[in-house]
């Protein structure tokens, strides 16, 4: 078996008042950079050690700013750029309202940062291939006992002559641990290790909730919120005998603000006139009532070339046909109420005064479309 | 002569000034480490198994409530417009409140340097994470499909939209979310070294490579206790900040909002101080118990308990302080709303929730004025029970009595909660003592780490004289 690099020889003493007094004594004349090993900390070793002080401030300045700046913006962004809401009447970039969060977010980066920056960047945990940590002395060391270590640096550590100062620095027991084939290959496999844990945690853990937020409000009884007794239009329901969801008026009935219609054929419709106004409004009331409603088969110019042809083999007829320019208001709105041929009634579909209104409607348009040249405005 | 005189009084003085010690008896570093780490791991007493029978049952009869909620719909409860918050939110802010209690201990005391609280740190702490865990549980169900929760946090999403950041909901959503999260980390950090002593001193395999591995292999050295203790300051320090800010939020989700007796300016600082009062009672309980069958009598003082039972007493007179403010703001208002709703509190159909909550919180406390009580066990339990019980049916006078007397009769509501709800409640108390008993038996209910530090004798004499402990 070959000879083992010594890593560090340990001195151990029984009380932190032993250890301070020691620790200039070795100083010294040691040959390795010394560190100590204590169950808690030590005012003042930080000094005697020569250590730097911790730069975890400065840090969790910078990550505290960069978290408030974050959590600022993204605010600003989503409320008043992204997704702008006007909420109880203030202004898009209403900082005030943001502060909150600001705040929770700069103490959240902050503190994750001084707790996993201190753990992880400056003491490098999780280490678990320490030579420390194969010390027969560290169960001492965590209860009551504490150390001071000479480490090894480039040139190997003389172990006779520092045992000796340890002992004449008033050590109790000195330990000597010694490299391990294991040692050197801890630190880049264990951050390899633990950034593939990482990756793949994050893939499968992504796979899981992009199947999980896909699926799991299908399921039952998470649909239940769907699952209404309730009516539906045009659709099929059981709660009455008919099968169907939609209920037909009750017989005799009138409904309220309509007047009953008692004409019977279209000859008699003549004596209906027209009682709205021909103004603008009424115009454009009659503009959006044909054209939601009657322009599908009469076309948008009422010429009778449909935007809907195919689906039916019926002609629509073309309003701006002779006959129809010389029929009365009130056979054109008769049609409307009752139908004809294969046009059905619209009488449910249009108020009395939007019926009116389209037959306004369609005489502008026979106007417009024959036009003549007194018409032209001059 | 006389100069003497003056200066051996002022001695004189200057003893009785001294705190007293913060532990019983001669311990030594060793010592303390055997009392407080022998306990975990090793088969629990018989007392333990009931207390735990106990609790868990109660935690899956809630459990079991939560799932009938859950796969029912939130019409089992007795909420109804207008009492839209009832339980769920009264719990969750109960539970929110009990746990600044143990950050206020971890966090602003250290910031204080008062040496008592390494006593009690780490439960006080456990017992923040426990309490924040069942708060969340709450809001999460009361939105009634739980499986759109995410739907809180802003992401990226199809529909384009991103959550109101002027809303104080969401405000509450990035409070006790962070909350938890800090809470849990600062609880973390100052139990690595703890299960680093448990590491080396457990035998069992897989016990041990637990604690291996939860201890990221902490070995000590000067350099890392260096960077540890100026991370947990500046930790300590934001959350000090943080624990303000939490209950302030919550009392936000009130206090911005118009119904008469939430919109008023006392609603943050009032808060503050019931979370802290309520937390306190709290702690009191649980210590008596851990102090009693962990035998920790000397190192959980009567000067530990008196000094918490101090604070409750402050807590107390603060909060009377907060009632009154609420009736003043009622009267000086003159608004007809408000009176109404604080008449509502003393005198309406809840009235004997309000007279309880006087009762409780401001009454009853003031026995603490009497020495006795501070350091009876009976007087200081009964105490701290009376505010568990005042603190939450303050929030039951806060939410109910508020809202089921809408601005409009037409929608006046008489509220009465359900089995369902009472089951949730009982379910959440189960939740926090089962997760407590664990807690005590596989970690470290004291901060040895902490307690050496004060232990006497533990740190370097400094120069210019002895520095005693």
């Amino acid at each position: 078996m070959s000879h083992k690099r010594t890593c560090s020889i340990l001195g151990i003493f029984d009380s932190a008042q032993l250890l301070m007094e020691a620790i200039p004594k070795i100083k010294e004349k040691a040959t390795g950079p010394l560190q100590a090993y204590t169950p808690y900390p030590i005012h003042g070793i930080d000094k005697a050690l020569g250590l730097r002080k911790s730069p975890i401030g400065g840090m969790v300045l910078v990550m505290g700013t960069i978290g408030a700046i974050a959590a600022l913006g993204l605010e600003l962004w989503t409320s008043g750029w992204d997704y702008p809401q006007m909420t109880a009447g203030k202004p898009y970039f209403s900082w005030e309202a943001f502060i909150p969060v600001t705040f929770e977010l700069t103490v959240l980066f902050a503190t994750f940062t001084a707790g996993l920056g201190m753990l992880m960047l400056l003491n490098r945990l999780p280490l678990f291939r320490h030579p420390m940590l194969r010390s027969k002395s560290l169960p001492l060391i965590t209860r009551d006992k504490f150390a001071l270590a000479v480490e090894s640096n480039a040139k190997s550590l003389n172990v006779e002559m520092v045992t000796a100062l340890l002992r004449g620095a008033g050590a109790k027991d000195v330990e000597v641990i010694e490299e391990s084939p294991f040692d050197n290959r801890g630190a880049p496999r264990f951050f390899l290790t633990a950034f593939a844990t990482i990756v793949l945690s994050c893939v499968v853990a992504g796979y899981l909730t992009y199947w999980a937020i896909k699926l799991f409000p299908v399921l039952q009884p998470m649909v239940h919120m769907l699952d209404q007794p309730r009516l539906d239009p045009q659709r099929e329901n059981h709660f009455f005998k008919d099968g169907f969801g939609m209920r037909m008026p009750v017989l005799d009935t009138v409904r309220r603000g309509s007047i009953p219609y008692t004409v019977q054929s279209e000859d008699n419709a003549e004596v209906l006139a027209n009682p709205m106004p021909r103004t603008k409004v009424v115009l454009q009331l009659g503009r959006q009532a044909f054209n939601n409603y009657c322009s599908v088969c009469h076309g948008i110019l009422g010429d009778g070339s449909p935007t809907l042809t195919a689906a039916y083999s019926a002609k629509p007829a073309s309003l701006l046909s002779q006959n129809i320019v010389e029929i009365g208001d009130g056979k054109i709105y008769h049609v409307i109420m009752m139908g004809k041929n294969a046009m059905p009634s619209y009488m449910a579909d249009l108020s009395e005064t939007e019926r009116w209104a389209v037959v306004h409607y369609v005489r502008v348009l026979q106007r417009a479309l024959n036009a003549k040249d007194e018409d032209v405005m001059k | 002569m006389k100069s003497e005189t003056t200066l051996g009084s002022f001695e004189g003085a200057l003893q009785s000034l001294k705190p007293p010690p913060v532990l019983l008896g001669h311990v030594t570093i060793g010592d303390l480490d055997d009392q407080v780490l022998t306990p975990v791991g090793s088969r629990p007493p018989l007392a333990w198994f009931v207390a735990f029978g106990v609790t868990s049952t109660a935690m899956l009869l809630g459990l079991a409530c939560m799932a009938y909620t859950i796969a029912t719909g939130i019409g089992v409860w007795g909420n109804n417009i207008p009492v839209a918050w009832a339980f769920d939110i009264i719990n969750f802010v109960f539970w929110v409140g009990i746990g600044h209690a143990g950050t206020l201990i971890s966090a602003i005391l250290l910031l204080f340097r008062a040496r008592w609280r390494n006593a009690i740190s780490r439960f006080s702490e456990a017992m923040t994470i426990f309490a924040v865990l069942c708060a969340t549980m709450f809001p999460l169900i009361h939105v009634g499909r739980p499986w759109l929760d995410f739907w809180l946090f802003p992401y990226p999403n199809q529909r384009g939209i991103w959550p109101n950041f002027r809303s104080p909901l969401i405000w509450d959503v990035f409070a006790v979310n962070t909350y938890f999260l800090v809470s849990l980390l600062f609880w973390y950090l100052g139990l690595v070294p703890d299960l680093a002593s448990l590491r080396d001193r457990t035998v069992g395999k897989i016990r041990k490579f637990v604690y291996s591995v939860l201890c990221m292999g902490w070995r000590g050295a000067a350099t890392h206790w260096q960077h540890f203790e100026r991370a947990y300051l500046i930790i300590a320090g934001l959350a000090t900040g943080l624990v303000l800010s939490v209950h302030s939020v919550v009392s936000f989700d009130f206090a911005v909002s118009l119904v008469p007796g939430w919109h008023m300016t006392i609603f943050p600082p009032y808060f503050v101080t019931g979370a802290i009062f309520a937390g306190f009672a709290m702690v009191v309980m649980a210590l008596v118990v851990v102090r009693t069958t962990m035998h920790l009598e000397h190192l959980i003082t009567e000067y530990h308990l008196e000094v918490m039972n101090k604070v409750l007493l402050t807590c107390s007179c603060l909060m009377g302080y907060a009632y009154l403010v609420e009736g003043f703001t009622a009267w000086y208002s003159m608004n007809p709303y408000i009176h109404h709703t604080f008449m509502q509190y003393i005198t309406g159909t809840y009235w004997w929730a309000g007279w309880l909550t006087i009762l409780c919180n401001i009454l009853i406390p003031q026995l603490h004025w009497f020495r006795w009580f501070r350091r009876n066990y009976a007087g200081m339990i009964f105490i701290a029970v009376a505010v568990t019980v005042g603190m939450w049916f303050e929030r039951f006078v806060i939410i109910v009595s508020s809202l089921h007397h809408d601005f409009m009769p037409s929608a006046w509501h008489i509220y009465k909660p359900t089995m369902i709800d009472f089951g949730i409640l009982i379910g959440s108390f189960g939740l926090f003592f089962t997760l407590v008993l664990l807690f005590a038996r596989v970690l470290p209910v004291i901060a040895t780490t902490e307690m050496k530090i004060v232990l006497p004798g533990s740190q370097p004499h400094q120069k210019g004289g002895s520095r005693e402990s």
